[in-house]
């Protein structure tokens, strides 16, 4: 664990990482997993590896809406580089992996005394609330296509591969579409042998193809993450 | 600016601060303290931040940040609401969150953006202060109370950007319209909003006719009232019952930020 996949704890001088390691306990996180609730206190914060954390906001105790994602560009948790100790939202995990995990006492103890760390948090914090904000306008006003290819493409990139499980059902609830949207959606973008399904399993077949039917919500999101980031190896240059 | 000329100015407003904090904190004028944000300050904090809070005046309509652009000040409202709006290219646009006297405009600058994501437009005209970028990075860099409490409200502000994400996929026109006005009236001094039709449904991202719609529908019930550019609120208790629950999720946000901040 020299260099971590994780880009927040690669982004920071080697001898404060050193510093962390021996906080940092790798978890195996399942698809399905709950890590926060709205309203309830944060105990830990995680930098994900190669899982992926989806960001949900609930109304009616029913309907959710995905708003944004966290995947080894970032850490779970947020609220708490912000000084709060409780989530806003619901942190489920939507593609198994591995993750680091910190106690978040420990972590505002290092995180209070770590100025590369506030550094490449508070970027990421910027990077995130730019994310919420899009995906906010793709899901306003953009199609069922276009969103579900950019989702797909978003959680390829997080996860590192082009294959996932996902169900019809659960596509609803991150793309805050009824399932029958779902279900026409996939049709569509496996007749056209950009995607493939099948028993639960959804695999991308045609990337460029896919980045095409997607809205440039996907490029917009990605550039400003490239961006954060590419600042923050400045900031440590400097 | 040199270093030596920035310092000689500083000196020089230095000598009027006493004098202008007294008359900013005058209830008669829209003085910094009406925004809760710099009243939650201590005393130290406002005085040193008030050399440099400049006083303006916004204007209905006038765009204070575009997307992507550099922005030169951070807004604290104290009369007036900003909405923050995210564009598309093909210039759609609806509102993700609004910032009143419990605010700032600029937060994005702090977390080290440069840029902001997102539009910024005057919704309802009034006062605000601004401060230069400058100093709000120095204040930030300082890391005092300014720093803790702008953490704080960064965290409401993402809460409000989600929760109103959700809403307009999931909530009738009039339910969102119910959650804008009474997040529009906990912001105003009074019931009556210089506000037409066309400009909500920009807020809202959706077409005029679903407002005229919703409208007088809460007009029927005799919530509201509204004639060309003002609409009155006539019975705020009754457009809780057709709110959905987005409001009190944001409202209930605020309300702890405020609460924490009064006793750090």
């Amino acid at each position: 664990m020299t260099t971590p996949a994780n880009r927040i704890l690669a982004s920071i001088p080697s001898r404060d990482f050193e510093r962390l390691k021996p906080q940092l306990f790798p978890v195996l996180l399942k698809f399905g997993q709950v890590l926060y609730e709205p309203g309830k206190a944060i105990q830990q914060v995680y930098f994900p590896l190669s899982c992926l954390v989806s960001l949900l906001t609930a109304v009616d105790k029913r309907r959710t809406l995905e708003v944004g994602m966290v995947g080894n560009e970032g850490m779970a948790g947020m609220p708490f580089i912000l000084g709060i100790g409780v989530s806003g939202v619901r942190a489920l995990v939507q593609g198994g992996g591995n993750a680091l995990r910190m106690s978040a006492k420990a972590f505002r103890l290092e995180f209070d005394r770590t100025p590369a760390l506030q550094q490449a948090l508070y970027r990421y914090t910027y990077a995130l609330m730019a994310q919420i904000s899009q995906t906010a306008a793709c899901n306003r006003f953009h199609d069922a296509e276009e969103r579900l290819a950019r989702w797909l493409l978003m959680t390829a990139d997080r996860v590192g591969r082009d294959e996932f499980p996902v169900t019809h059902e659960f596509l609803a609830h991150m793309l805050g579409l009824r399932r029958v949207g779902v279900t026409e959606a996939a049709s569509t973008l496996k007749r056209r042998k950009l995607i493939d399904y099948q028993r639960g399993k959804l695999k991308i077949i045609d990337k460029a193809r896919l980045k095409r039917a997607s809205c440039n919500c996907y490029q917009i999101v990605n550039t400003v993450f490239a961006r954060a980031q590419s600042q923050r190896q400045d900031g440590r240059s400097a | 600016m040199t270093q030596s000329s920035s310092e000689a100015s500083r000196l020089h407003k230095a000598s009027v601060t006493d004098a202008r904090v007294a008359m900013l904190q005058s209830p008669a004028t829209a003085g910094p303290l009406q925004n809760y944000l710099l009243a939650a300050l201590p005393a130290a904090e406002i005085e040193r931040l008030s050399v440099d809070l400049e006083p303006v005046t916004l204007a209905l309509g006038e765009v204070l940040y575009e997307p992507g652009g550099r922005q030169q000040h951070a807004y604290f409202p104290t009369r007036s609401i900003i909405s923050l709006h995210y564009v598309m290219e093909n210039g759609a646009a609806a509102e993700i969150a609004g910032v009143g006297n419990e605010g700032m405009l600029g937060v994005s600058l702090i977390m080290g953006g440069n840029s902001t994501p997102s539009r910024a437009v005057v919704q309802t005209a009034g006062e605000a202060y601004r401060l230069p970028v400058r100093c709000l990075l120095e204040e930030f860099n300082r890391g005092g109370p300014l720093l803790r409490l702008l953490l704080r409200y960064s965290q409401a502000l993402l809460t409000q950007m989600a929760q109103t994400a959700a809403c307009n996929r999931h909530h009738s026109v009039a339910q969102q319209l119910s959650r804008w006005l009474l997040l529009t009236l906990d912001r105003m001094p009074s019931n009556d909003l210089v506000m037409t039709q066309e400009l909500i449904a920009g807020m809202l991202g959706v077409r005029r006719e679903s407002v005229t719609e919703a409208a007088g529908a809460l007009k029927q019930v005799g919530v509201i009232s509204y004639r060309r550019g003002h609409i009155s609120v006539l019975d705020r208790a009754g457009l809780h019952d057709h709110v959905c629950e987005c409001y009190a999720v944001v409202k209930n946000e605020f309300d702890r930020l405020l609460r924490d901040a009064r006793h750090h």
